[in-house]
């Protein structure tokens, strides 16, 4: 193990008390449902959002199968969605939630899996919504 | 001095012959020697299914051991990571190199699974 492998405090505390694990209905339609995977890695996760009448993310779950780095990720994107609209939480960047858990360059790539995890499930929380606007969104 | 060169020589050679034996870093190592980097970035538009499956079998993983679901879920990795590998020597017997990287991105999900559900079998 190489000097500066130490986890980070804000990883552990992510991956000691995961906040929001689990799942919400997928089949509700105001429910979106992003599974992403990272292949360098093997890790998996899925993340979901609940959107309100007024386009605003009212409650956020996850599951996530892989290093703790990856946990913390997306157990952070999830209490950052909930409240945001779905325009304010697209903008959501891979890059806050590392400066927030102090991730070493190395696991950056959770990061990036975390942000990617939140934008498929808003992708697929529109899809439902409207599914004859896909072939406009897709080029978005 | 000769010491040294034997060990590094030697260690070089363990290395090898564990990347060899290995279908996934064999395979891995394969597209590294045509050039060709493998996966890296985030699998968006992967096939969900594929990820499904991956994530239902973690899920069962994850639950507290019983000992027939461990071994019929050792059984289907066994059974997946073997088509994996049947499907990747093709590609690489075809020449199709994009079509291998996806297949080892595949192999690399049930390689973790395989090493997750070791140690559940290892008493703590």
């Amino acid at each position: 193990v190489a000097v500066g492998d130490a986890v980070p405090r804000q990883v552990v505390d992510h991956y000691e008390n995961p906040r929001n694990v689990g799942s919400l209905d997928r089949n509700a339609k105001n429910v979106g449902t992003g599974l992403v995977g990272a292949p360098a890695c093997g890790d998996v996760m899925k993340l979901q959002v609940e959107v309100d009448e007024n386009g605003r993310i009212v409650d956020a779950r996850f599951k996530t199968f892989g290093c703790g780095s990856a946990i913390a990720s997306s157990s952070l994107a999830t209490e950052w969605v909930k409240g945001k609209t779905v325009d304010e939480a697209l903008k959501i960047k891979n890059t806050d939630i590392a400066k927030e858990l102090c991730l070493p360059p190395v696991k950056l790539h959770c990061s990036m899996l975390a942000e990617d995890a939140i934008k498929a499930a808003l992708a697929d929380y529109k899809l439902k919504q409207d599914p004859n606007k896909e072939e406009s969104e897709k080029k978005a | 001095r000769e010491q040294r060169y034997s060990e590094q020589h030697s260690s070089l050679i363990n290395k090898a012959y564990r990347t060899l034996l290995n279908p996934l870093s064999r395979g891995l190592y394969l597209l590294e020697l045509n050039g060709v980097e493998p996966a890296q970035e985030t699998d968006c538009d992967a096939d969900p299914v594929f990820l499904t499956e991956i994530m239902e079998i973690n899920e069962k993983l994850a639950e507290p051991g019983n000992e027939d679901i461990l071994e019929e879920t050792e059984t289907l990795i066994k059974v997946k990571q073997e088509e994996l590998t049947k499907e990747v020597t093709t590609a690489f017997e075809r020449g199709d190199l994009q079509e291998a990287k996806k297949l080892l991105a595949k192999m690399k999900y049930f390689a973790n699974l395989e090493d997750k559900l070791k140690n559940k079998k290892i008493p703590s």
